[in-house]
């Protein structure tokens, strides 16, 4: 054996050893079937090894695309029974002529009877003649034998043959012409055929919907030359092992045996890790942020007065945001959850301004407008909650968690969405604090590029929108922010200034999760959750 | 908030700055830009603004704001010598009103269209849809002083704008598109709103309409102005149109207001454009905004935002506030002017030295570790609406929903068995935006169903979970759920998975009998229990119960899985945590 062979062989699995016999045998021809008979491997695996060794050049596959036939049920039929036009001329023979009614009544039903007429003129077997004014068929003289008389055996139609041949089974076309030629130089037919014309007889029958015919592609395998030469240079079969088994290695026989290699670049069959939601991940990610920051995380109730979600922030009465296609009421009133006299300061301070240099929003400021309860359209109402029962600085808390606005859904409202919301109240903090700790945020957040800009919110003066760079798309609003108004905080009793900031989440998340869809979020695709990378 | 469409060349006349620098400063000023074109942006103006929603307005503040004309913009107001009697009947209806006269006047289409445009974006904001303010403006030469302003029977008709026959006031509110739009405003009323000349014919029908004869086109040289309304934003509207007819070239002229009463007193002359004046400290300024501004620099600032201010002894300035603001109500409000006209851009961002240790909320981290727990046993996160409906949440689940009022006090809740308690506790709300979202969520396993139906068509098994909210009453409380559903799901898979959760949760001790739980098929659901060690029989509920339940779980019951359109066996619990 030369070095190549050997390494040739040396490479080939079992599987393929044993196919590549196969086909070294002589007088075979080998397809899928055949192999697969021979060797006792399924038909799927012996045409997988077949390729694997045509890629290493020891065996070729030619594809060959065979057509089959079989018959129709009005094929089966006539095969049966006769081709209505044979039946038709046999009863005509009998006869010597007939006219068109009794010819017609001899049949089960009119369709067949029509069959049988328009081929017995097409076959130009008989035709239509008026005598004593009636109309009658008369035999033509293609099959006007001495004394009339035509041996039954003798008159078979190609298109007869085929249709017995084919009645036996389904058949591979170039068969069968071959048997159709057969058959016909058996019996003494009048009419001269070249094997040629089969081929049209074939498709007539076809075309009379007497026959079907499927296409399949056939593989035929050979050894090619350097298959030969390894066949020739004998092989031997030795049995690889596919598992590796708890009995192989407690017995040490792994050591003598030889292993089944894997292509280390098929594809596997796909596994997801489980997961935590790629949205909650941004959530986590950001009260991390928060508490690295030093700030402490705060609760609180999702169904608010609108004393505590509105009034107390200073956002008057008639404001469009407290309207009912706005805001989510429930319906019903409770007492306002405050002291007597934080209420009695709250309405001074929309009414006229309270006791700071301040007008008020002017009108009557009304306390049952003030107990009606909604479901939260902000977290603030939560953070002004915690201040007015923590009035001793610092203060350094954040809320994240989930609002609700009246919103129509659609790609890019929905009704209820989340929040994050931070204060920080504290002797001699400033706006352009404010300013850095949201520039930090956004900065672990990923956003570099940030820039400030004014911005308008009933309860905070100065307010600030922030927007982020992101480079295909601009600067992209993301959160606003602001300075508590004394509004806000005087009637709480604060006495040092809150920086305040409330940042939608949602449009951050879609970016980062480059979904366009906010719904997407909250109808989780189970396919969308398997491939979201944890990674990112 | 209105978007204003701002020409460039417009821009560019009106102000005298090239384009460049206005697209690049007016983000700084109060202003949103949503979309900037070839020869045109829209802009969004902040609501607390209204004097910048039209072009005159908006150039105005870009004037100053660029340094081109800073400082106070004034006019002066002549008398015009017309007079508009308000009388008694109409004091109960709409009671406020003030009234003013702009002439010589050179309108173009352009400029009769942003002047409906403004006064439409005042109905809108401060009119609050014209309820508490709406303006009419007319053709002065077309009617005849003085006016009355009164309240007459709907019987009384005359043309309306854009009509060309007459129509009781009654008939406006049936049939007029303005009367049908706006009649909620009168609703309660017996006698409309209406403004008549000395002769007797119509100027308006406020808030809903005015004549067409009054009519205001391009012919028109003077125009007089009426607002109507609640309260006293009525000076706010006719402050800013008057000041945007004057920086078209307008004299503004005084209409004297006659009451018939002292409730308001006798007399008033409208409009009044004396700026207010407050005092704010340079030191206040610095010491919000954290930044280091000089008496002078301060006083800049603020002529850059179109407001005078003048330096006084002690570090205050005396600031002058023009009369079409009115969004100032405190020292604070000018305190933010100083900080935009110092430009946002330029404002130091500073890490405050506020110093406090961080935490996270202690059922955040709950939360966390069954996040851990689950994806550790194969489940994906989902997260979902808390928003749903009676028909998920009861009817698909085949859980009773107890017709009567809900109990919202939780303590009712002893003696209930788990799926008991859902039916109890339904928060509603009261305009639902779809009969998909009319409540508040008591179970988060119908919630998970609805996603296994909305993934029919992915692969086998599918394990998810959700740890999030319920609504018992006005109390959250926080609960886990899981479903997992492949063609051989059953009762011991999900008791596996329940007793995995409850012993790495520290919930050992908890019981587990068998449940009336409808949503689960009868002989394969479970009640948890937690066991109460101190439990004495609450008030009005059965004093049998040793536990509360807290959770269930089982096989859901083949019309549920059927319910939410799905065909493969699905298994599912619930817990409190």
């Amino acid at each position: 054996m030369t070095r190549k062979e050997d390494i040739a062989t040396a490479e080939l699995t079992a599987t393929e050893k044993r196919v590549l016999l196969a086909l070294g045998e002589e007088g075979g021809e080998w397809n899928q079937k055949t192999l697969s008979e021979k060797t006792g491997i399924n038909e799927d695996a012996v045409m997988q090894t077949a390729f694997m060794l045509a890629e290493k050049g020891l065996c070729e596959i030619k594809e060959e695309k065979k057509e089959y036939y079989r018959l129709t049920e009005e094929g089966k039929e006539y095969a049966e029974k006769g081709l209505p036009e044979k039946r038709a001329l046999d009863f005509l023979i009998e006869r010597k002529e007939a006219t068109v009614e009794k010819l017609k009544n001899a049949f089960q039903d009119e369709k067949e009877a029509n069959i049988a007429t328009t081929w017995l003129k097409k076959k130009n077997w008989a035709k239509i003649e008026e005598k004593k004014g009636r109309k009658v068929y008369i035999l033509m003289g293609s099959v006007s034998y001495p004394d009339n008389i035509i041996p039954p055996d003798v008159h078979l139609g190609i298109d007869e043959v085929i249709l017995n041949i084919v009645s036996k089974g389904e058949i591979e076309r170039t068969i069968l012409r071959n048997r159709v030629l057969k058959e016909i130089s058996k019996v003494k037919l009048k009419i001269k055929v070249v094997p040629g014309e089969i081929s049209g007889f074939v498709t007539l029958v076809g075309q009379r919907k007497l026959l079907t015919h499927r296409a399949h592609t056939e593989r035929k395998i050979t050894l090619t030359e350097a298959g030969h030469e390894v066949v020739s240079h004998g092989i031997s079969i030795e049995e690889e092992i596919a598992q590796l088994t708890p009995e192989l290695i407690r017995t040490g026989s792994w050591r003598e045996r030889k292993f089944k290699r894997y292509d280390v670049n098929l594809p596997s069959k796909e596994a997801f890790a489980a997961k935590i939601h790629p949205y909650q991940r941004i959530l986590d990610r950001m009260r991390r942020i928060f508490t690295e920051m030093g700030f402490t995380e705060i609760k609180g109730e999702l169904v608010q007065s609108a004393f505590w979600n509105f009034d107390a922030l200073f956002v008057p009465q008639d404001h469009p945001a407290r309207e009912m296609q706005d805001t989510f009421y429930l319906g019903m009133r409770k007492r306002i959850e405050a002291s007597k006299e934080l209420i009695k300061n709250v309405k001074q301070m929309h009414e006229h301004g309270g006791s700071l240099n301040s007008t008020g929003w002017g009108g009557e400021w009304r306390s049952e407008l003030g107990e009606e309860l909604l479901l939260r359209t902000h977290t603030t109402a939560i953070t002004l909650g915690y201040l007015a029962s923590h009035q001793e600085p610092p203060v350094k808390v954040f809320c994240i968690d989930r609002v609700y606005r009246r919103e129509t859904i659609d790609a890019t409202h929905i009704p209820e969405f989340d929040q994050l919301e931070g204060i920080v109240m504290d002797k001699g903090v400033t706006f352009s604090n404010l300013l850095g700790l949201l520039a930090t945020f956004y900065k672990k957040m990923g956003f570099p590029s940030i820039r400030f800009r004014p911005g308008y919110f009933p309860y905070t003066e100065p307010s600030v929108e922030v927007e982020v760079y992101m480079p295909e798309r601009g600067w992209l609003e993301l959160g606003g922010a602001g300075v508590f108004r004394e509004e806000v905080t005087n009637p709480i009793g604060l006495k040092y200034p809150v920086l305040a900031w409330g940042l939608g989440i949602g449009r951050l998340a879609m970016l980062s999760l480059g979904l366009t869809d906010i719904r997407d979020l909250y109808h989780s695709d189970i396919d969308w959750l398997r491939k979201a990378q944890v990674f990112r | 908030m209105p978007t204003i469409r701002l020409f460039y060349e417009d821009l560019e006349n009106l102000t005298g700055v090239s384009i460049e620098k206005i697209k690049e400063r007016l983000p700084l000023m109060c202003a949103d830009v949503e979309r900037m074109e070839a020869d045109y942006m829209d802009v969004e103006f902040f609501p607390n603004r209204p004097d910048l929603f039209c072009v005159e307005g908006a150039s105005r503040a870009l004037k100053q704001f660029l340094d081109v004309e800073p400082g106070l913009v004034t006019y002066v107001v002549e008398k015009s010598g017309i007079e508009m009697v308000v009388e008694a009947s109409v004091l109960e209806v709409r009671p406020y009103i003030v009234c003013g006269v702009v002439k010589n006047l050179q309108l173009d289409s352009s400029s009769i269209e942003s002047l409906m445009l403004l006064q439409e974006y005042l109905h809108r904001g401060i009119g609050r849809n014209r309820e508490k303010v709406s303006v009419g403006v007319h053709d002065l030469a077309r009617v005849k002083p003085p006016f009355r302003y009164l309240a007459a029977d709907p019987g009384f008709s005359f043309i309306p704008l854009d009509y060309e026959e007459e129509m009781t006031m009654a008939e406006i509110l049936e049939r007029h598109p303005k009367g049908t739009a706006f009649r909620y405003i009168l609703e309660d009323k017996t006698k409309y709103p209406l403004i008549l000349d000395s002769e007797g014919k119509t100027l308006s029908f406020p808030p809903i309409i005015n004549a067409d004869q009054t009519r205001v086109t391009e012919s028109t040289n003077d125009i007089f102005i009426e607002v109507t309304g609640l309260n006293e934003n009525v000076s706010a509207a006719l402050n800013i149109i008057v000041y945007a007819l004057a920086e078209r070239g307008g004299q503004i002229q005084s209409v004297v207001l006659r009451f018939p009463d002292d409730r308001r007193g006798a007399e008033n002359e409208t409009p009044r454009l004396e700026p207010k004046t407050m005092e704010i400290s340079v030191k206040d300024v610095n010491s919000l905004i954290g930044i280091d501004l000089s008496a002078e620099e301060c006083k800049k600032c603020c002529e850059r935002m179109g407001l005078g201010a003048e330096a006084k002894p002690k570090g205050m300035i005396e600031v002058k506030i023009p009369a079409y603001r009115f969004d100032i109500l405190h020292t604070w409000d000018i305190i933010e002017d100083i900080a935009i006209g110092y430009g946002y851009d330029r404002i130091e961002p500073e890490i405050p030295g506020t110093m406090v240790i961080g935490e996270v909320h202690p059922i955040e981290d709950t939360k966390r570790t069954v996040r851990e727990i689950m994806t550790g046993l194969g489940y994906f996160e989902v997260l979902t609406f808390t928003l749903t409906s009676e028909r998920k949440q009861f009817e698909l689940m085949r859980r009773g929903r107890k017709q009567g009022k809900p109990f919202l006090d939780q303590t009712f809740s002893k003696g209930l068995s788990f799926d008991q308690t859902f039916s109890k506790f339904v928060v509603n709300v009261a305009s639902p935006i779809s009969s998909e979202h009319t409540m508040l969520r008591c179970s988060i396993l119908p919630n998970l169903l609805e996603i296994l139906s909305l993934n029919k068509h992915r692969d086998l098994p599918q394990r998810i979970f959700e740890v999030g909210p319920v609504l018992l009453g006005f109390k959250e409380e926080y609960r886990l759920a899981a479903v997992s559903t492949h063609a051989n799901a059953n009762f011991a898979e999900v008791k596996s998975m329940v007793d995995a959760v409850l012993k790495e949760m520290g919930m050992e001790d908890a019981e587990v009998v068998e449940s009336e739980d409808d949503a689960f098929l009868a002989g394969r659901r479970a009640d948890i229990i937690k066991p109460l060690q101190f439990f004495r029989g609450g008030r009005g509920s059965a004093p049998t119960m040793d536990g509360k339940h807290i959770g269930v779980f089982g096989e859901l019951h083949p019309e549920v899985i059927l319910n939410f359109g799905l065909d493969h066996p699905v298994v599912g619990f619930e817990v409190d945590i």
